[in-house]
């Protein structure tokens, strides 16, 4: 394990070579984002009708993917926080349960959980309520917002355990034999130690998840949530232009990844230099 | 010093990792203030002892008191480890921390002291370990030798009763071997009961009262250092040394 961290911390020197430093502070691919938002810019002025208007009438479905996505992203880093440890437990029934919940999650695809979660869940839930006279239950009226978010979580964070799951295994056993004859519990070792160096470690697959999930939202447009593509669709319907609809759908979602991949770029650089 | 107090007691432990049997009945005693070296060829079940001592290794049978605490339940094995300092071969440091919060944080979170005090205690144990200036560099960019000076000072911030050294010095270069035996040195002199994997003769000499030799999971034999050295009794710590001494 700890031959494994020798080359990388021959590489930390070789980024404090005086001068070095100032090459990567500057990230050209800044001037990507500014072009895209130019082009959506551009062609609002230019042609206001019908690009502009597609704008204005898609605006509301922007905020509610990007709503869903920055919420589900949280409890998507806690559910996978939570199987990554899952997964790494000795304790052979949460080894199980974790893996399980893994391999189960990971082999159904998004959409047909989504669609699950939204049309075959409240039915579940109300056969449940009646079963038990439970009237709440029985009465259950599903939320499509909630249940997007709760379809997506749980889909996400199955992936995302198994990168926990890495970035903790990546951390040489010696840190968590240092931290536990100091006298820490597992979970204070967990927590000052192992943790904040897995999560650097993981930052550029998470950040990777989070720009999947930006663009992954859009399958709720399938389970009645207004996001942005499904408000495209419905501006479609009236106005029969798909070139320039789903051309400006398309640019919106591109400013919203390119943007969140320099943010996680510099999030980056950012905890390196802590180092 | 000369008190008989018994800080460790081992008695007939057994390990094994699967179908290795690494201890195979070991007993043994230590001291109040004594240093116990312990020698032996590698996969002699030297290192796995010591990690028994404060239990970062599961034994199968056999009994291990420290400090009059049984190594039982998890509550005591919390209890022995907060009491039991370790330095490892490979130092150790947490990589994500400056030397001056690698003492500090476990004094904060296991021992509740306030900012102020674990940083007192942080930098007068720098400098009695001879490196207070590079408080503020991370483990990354001092060297070896510094690495496990600070890790012995991060050991003795908890003010334990015992430390444990598995071969503080096999992982460095020849030149800085001396600035962490000079501290472990000093250590021994303020009546600190150590024990020690390593083939540091002179260490060895200086420091210990006795040194033990083990092979294939048991102790063959136990002397005062220069007794062992010089005339040893059995074959096969004859033959170790021999290997040993030739180098």
């Amino acid at each position: 394990m700890f031959t494994r961290r020798k080359p990388e911390i021959a590489e930390q020197e070789l980024a404090r070579i005086p001068g070095a430093e100032n090459y990567s502070r500057i990230d050209v691919w800044w001037w990507l984002v500014a072009l895209v938002v130019g082009v959506v810019i551009l062609l609002s002025v230019i042609s206001p009708d019908p690009y502009w208007r597609i704008i204005l009438f898609v605006r509301d479905g922007l905020g509610i993917t990007v709503f869903l996505t920055v919420v589900a992203f949280v409890f998507i880093l806690i559910l996978g926080m939570l199987g990554g440890l899952g997964r790494l437990s000795k304790n052979w029934f949460v080894h199980g349960i974790a893996t399980l919940y893994v391999e189960l999650v990971r082999g159904v695809p998004l959409l047909v959980q989504l669609i699950w979660w939204y049309f075959a869940f409240p039915v579940v839930i109300q056969q449940i309520g009646k079963w038990l006279h439970i009237s709440i239950l029985a009465n259950y009226q599903s939320n499509a917002i909630v249940l997007a978010i709760f379809g997506l979580v749980f889909c996400y964070g199955a992936y995302m355990s198994e990168i926990y799951r890495a970035g903790i295994q990546s951390i040489p056993k010696g840190q968590m034999e240092a931290a536990r004859s100091l006298g820490m519990s597992y979970v204070q070792a967990m927590r000052h130690i192992i943790l904040p160096q897995a999560i650097r470690v993981i930052l550029p697959p998470v950040g990777n998840e989070f720009i999947s999930l930006l663009k992954d939202s859009s399958l709720v447009s399938v389970v009645a949530v207004a996001d942005m593509t499904r408000r495209g669709r419905e501006f479609m319907s009236t106005h029969f232009n798909p070139i320039e609809v789903w051309t400006m759908i398309a640019l919106l979602y591109l400013v919203l990844t390119l943007f969140s991949a320099r943010i996680v770029s510099w999030l980056e650089r950012k905890t390196e230099f802590e180092r | 010093m000369s008190s008989s107090e018994l800080m460790i007691h081992i008695s007939d432990v057994h390990k094994r990792f699967g179908r290795v049997h690494a201890l195979r009945g070991v007993s043994l005693d230590v001291q109040k203030g004594e240093v116990l070296v312990i020698v032996g060829p590698s996969g002699s079940g030297k290192s796995t002892l010591l990690r028994c001592i404060n239990r970062l290794e599961e034994y199968e049978t056999g009994k291990i008191v420290v400090d009059g605490i049984h190594l039982d339940s998890a509550e005591n094995i919390n209890a022995v480890r907060r009491e039991v300092g370790m330095v490892f071969q490979s130092f150790n440091l947490f990589a994500h921390l400056t030397v001056l919060d690698n003492l500090i944080l476990s004094q904060r979170v296991v021992r509740k002291r306030s900012r102020n005090e674990a940083k007192d205690i942080a930098m007068s144990l720098l400098k009695k370990v001879g490196i207070p200036e590079k408080t503020n560099a991370y483990p990354s960019q001092i060297s070896g030798g510094q690495q496990q000076r600070v890790a012995i000072a991060r050991a003795l911030a908890m003010n334990p009763k015992i430390m444990l050294f598995d071969e503080p010095t096999s992982a460095l270069d020849p030149e800085m071997i001396k600035e962490v035996l000079d501290v472990m040195l000093t250590l021994a002199k303020e009546g600190m009961t150590m024990v020690v994997v390593s083939h540091e003769m002179g260490f060895a000499r200086a420091a210990a009262r006795n040194v033990i030799f083990m092979d294939e999971g048991q102790i063959i034999e136990e002397a005062p250092p220069e007794e062992l050295f010089t005339s040893p009794r059995h074959e096969r710590t004859k033959l170790f040394l021999s290997k040993v001494l030739s180098l």
